[in-house]
C-alpha cells in the first residue's frame, strides 16, 4: 500500500504560471531506460509477456491456472535531460508508467537496463512509507523526518512547526490511527516537506484535506518549488500542468512520445485522452 | 485503440555516449550503482538514528492491540520454554547427562536460540516487507535488514530478564540441583546476547540479500532453523549425548550456534560442567565479528538492486 496523497486541486487555487527561469546545467539525464517489474502468478495471456523457458514452466507446474512469472515492461527506453531551473511535468494516461518512471529517476527503483544521472539528492514529495499507524503522531514526525534522511537534531527543531502545519493540536501525542483521513494526510503532507531538495518530485501531491488546508499546502508547495532547482511533476490534471510547468513530458505505454513545450502537448495530449474509446486502452501493453 | 499521433517531435535523442560525457562534463553522479564500500559503511553509520527510532519504534508496536499487549513478549517464550522442560526435563531424564538443573539449561538454550531464530527470519523477510519504504527514501538499503534485527534485539532486553527470573525459579523444582544464587557472571549475560545479536545479524544480512530476490527462501529456512535447534543442543546436551568418536561430535560442538548457547549458559555460572572459559569467548567473538562482516559485504554486494521486482 503506498501512502501517495492523490488530490485534485481547486481551480481557484491554481498557482499563477510559472515564469520560464533562464535553464542552467543538466540536473537530471535519463539515458535508455527501461523498467521491468516481475510479478509472481499472473493470469496467462491477457497484456502481460510470459517466458517460456524450461525453468518457468517447471515452476509453474504447481499453479496449473496462471502462468509462471511474468514481466510487465513499465518503462521501455525512455530518454531526456533536465536542466536547472525546469518545471517539467509528466503526462500520461494510468498506468502508462509516469509514476515508474519518477521513481526511478528518484534512485527508489533501480532501472532494468539504462542510466540515470543527477546533480544532487532527488526527493520525492508527499510519499510516507516509514509511518507507523500505532504510533503517536510527535513519534511519527521523528520517523518520517529520519526517513527523509535529516539528523535528529534537524527532526526535533522542525517538530512544532510542522505539527502546527498539519494542524494536529493535542492529536499530536495521540494514535495516527486514531485521525481522520483528513488529519492523516495533512501529517503526511507536513512530514514530506521538511527538506527542500534540490530535484524535487511531486506525484499529485499538491494539496491535501479541506479548502483552506489545500490553500495552505498549494502555498507550500510553490516555496519548495521556488527553492528546488529542477521540479518533476506528475499529475492528470492538466490546468495544474500549464500552470506550473515549462515543459511536458508525455509517456504512453511506456515510451516518450512528446516532450517540449507546454501548450503544444497539453492540447495534443487533451485531444488523445477525449478521442479513447475506453479506458482499458491506457494498461493494455502489447 | 487509435495510436497517439501528437503533432509534436520527441527532442532528438543522446546517444548512450553522449549521455555519459555531457553528466560528466556538468559533474553529474549516477543513480542506482553500488556506493564503494567505505562510503556506504559512512552512510549506515550516519542514519544510525533512523535505524535505532525505527526499530524501537516497531519493537514498541509489536504487541500492541491484545489485552496483555507487551507483556506477550516475554510470555509467548516462557510458555516455549515450559512445552521444553516437560518433555526433555521430565519425560526424557537423560537428556542432558551431567547437569544439574536441566530446567535452566533447556530455558537457557531455548530462549537464546529462539532470539537467533528471530533474527534470521527478521532478516529474510525484512526486504519484501520494506519495500515500500525501499521505494520512497533514498538510504543504504542495510539499514532496513539492520532495524530488523534491532527491532528483535530490543525485545529480547524484557526477555533475557524473564530467561535470568526463570533460573532463579527453576532452583525450587524438585531433583533441579537446588537453589540458584547470584553470580558476579551474570553481569556478562547482556554482553553474551550482544555477540549473539551481532553474529544473527551477520546471518540475517546474508539470507536478507537471497530473501530479497527470492521470497521463495522464507519457506525453506525455518526448517533448517528448527533442525539448528536440535543441531545447537537447545533442549538437550550436545556434549553428553553424541559419542566421544562420532566425526560429528566436534563439528556440533563447535558450530557457532552451539558456541553462542554454552557462552550463555556459562554466564550462569551455576553449572560445575559448563565453566566461564576465555577460549569459548575468544570463540565467540571471532564468530560474531566474521560473521557480520561476511554477512555485511555479502549484502552490499547487491545494494543496487534492492527495490527491483
Amino acid at each position: 500500500m503506498t501512502d501517495d496523497i492523490d488530490y485534485e486541486i481547486d481551480a481557484e487555487n491554481l498557482p499563477k504560471r510559472v515564469v520560464k527561469r533562464p535553464l542552467g546545467s543538466p540536473s537530471v539525464i535519463v539515458d535508455d531506460v527501461h523498467i521491468t517489474y516481475r510479478v509472481f502468478g499472473a493470469r496467462k495471456g491477457g497484456t502481460t509477456q510470459t517466458k517460456t523457458s524450461l525453468i518457468n514452466r517447471a515452476i509453474s507446474v504447481g499453479r496449473p491456472d496462471t502462468g509462471p512469472i511474468t514481466e510487465v515492461r513499465a518503462v521501455r527506453g525512455v530518454s531526456f535531460v533536465a536542466q536547472h531551473g525546469e518545471s517539467i511535468g509528466i503526462v500520461g494516461t494510468n498506468g502508462s508508467g509516469k509514476s515508474t518512471l519518477l521513481r526511478a529517476i528518484a534512485g527508489l527503483l533501480p532501472p532494468t537496463k539504462g542510466r540515470v544521472f543527477v546533480s544532487g539528492e532527488p526527493a520525492l514529495l508527499g510519499v510516507n512509507a516509514a509511518l507507523l499507524p500505532r504510533l503517536t503522531g510527535e513519534r511519527n514526525i521523528t520517523i518520517g523526518g529520519l526517513a527523509l534522511g535529516l539528523s535528529l537534531r534537524e527532526v526535533r527543531e522542525h517538530t512544532p512547526e510542522v505539527a502546527e502545519f498539519a494542524e494536529l493540536g493535542d492529536f499530536l501525542y495521540l494514535p495516527m490511527s486514531s485521525y481522520s483521513s483528513g488529519m492523516g494526510s495533512r501529517l503526511r503532507f507536513a512530514i514530506s516537506t521538511m527538506q527542500t531538495p534540490d530535484i524535487l518530485m511531486i506525484d499529485e501531491a499538491l494539496a491535501t484535506g479541506d479548502a483552506s488546508f489545500r490553500k495552505k499546502s498549494t502555498e507550500r508547495i510553490e516555496q519548495i518549488r521556488d527553492h528546488a532547482g529542477t521540479v518533476f511533476f506528475v499529475s492528470h490534471s492538466l490546468g495544474s500542468v500549464r500552470a506550473m510547468c515549462t515543459r511536458v513530458l508525455w509517456i504512453d505505454k511506456g515510451l516518450l512520445v512528446a516532450d517540449g513545450d507546454v501548450d503544444e502537448i497539453c492540447d495534443a495530449y487533451d485531444a488523445f485522452v477525449k478521442g479513447r474509446t475506453g479506458a482499458a486502452a491506457g494498461a493494455n501493453l502489447n | 485503440m487509435t495510436d497517439p499521433k501528437p503533432g509534436v517531435a520527441v527532442a532528438p535523442r543522446l546517444t548512450s555516449e553522449a549521455a555519459g560525457t555531457l553528466a560528466q562534463q556538468s559533474g553529474l553522479r549516477e543513480m542506482g550503482i553500488r556506493p564503494p564500500l567505505g562510503r556506504y559503511i559512512r552512510g549506515v553509520w550516519d542514519r544510525r538514528s533512523f535505524i535505532w527510532n525505527l526499530s524501537s519504534s516497531r519493537a514498541y508496536v509489536r504487541n500492541q492491540g491484545s489485552y496483555l499487549g507487551q507483556a506477550w513478549t516475554v510470555l509467548r517464550p516462557i510458555l516455549d520454554a515450559a512445552t521444553m522442560i516437560i518433555i526433555f526435563g521430565f519425560v526424557f531424564h537423560g537428556s542432558a547427562p551431567g547437569i544439574e538443573n536441566r530446567a535452566a539449561f533447556i530455558v537457557v538454550g531455548s530462549f537464546s536460540y529462539s532470539f537467533f531464530q528471530g533474527i534470521v527470519m527478521a532478516g529474510i523477510g525484512s526486504i519484501p516487507a520494506d519495500l515500500q519504504l525501499i521505494r520512497s527514501h533514498q538510504f543504504p538499503r542495510a539499514v532496513v535488514p539492520l532495524s530488523a534485527v534491532l527491532t528483535e534485539t530490543v525485545l529480547f532486553g524484557p526477555i533475557m530478564v524473564a530467561m535470568v527470573v526463570l533460573v532463579v525459579l527453576t532452583g525450587f523444582l524438585p531433583d533441579m540441583g537446588g537453589p540458584v544464587f547470584p553470580h558476579w557472571s551474570w553481569l556478562l549475560l547482556p554482553v553474551a546476547a550482544a555477540l549473539l545479536s551481532l553474529f544473527s545479524a551477520g546471518v540475517a544480512l546474508f539470507f536478507a540479500r537471497l530473501g530479497a530476490r527470492t521470497p521463495d527462501i522464507a519457506n525453506v529456512v525455518p526448517f533448517f532453523l528448527s533442525l539448528g535447534r536440535f543441531a545447537s543442543g537447545a533442549t538437550f546436551s550436545i556434549a553428553g549425548l553424541t559419542g566421544h568418536d562420532s566425526w560429528f561430535r566436534p563439528l556440533l560442538l563447535y558450530q557457532p550456534v552451539q558456541v553462542f548457547l554454552e557462552l550463555i549458559r556459562s554466564c550462569f555460572g551455576n553449572e560445575p560442567l559448563i565453566p566461564m572459559a576465555p577460549g569459548l569467548w575468544l570463540l565467540a567473538i571471532v564468530y560474531a565479528v566474521g560473521v557480520f562482516v561476511i554477512g555485511f559485504l555479502f549484502f552490499w554486494g547487491a545494494e543496487e538492486s534492492y527495490g527491483r521486482d
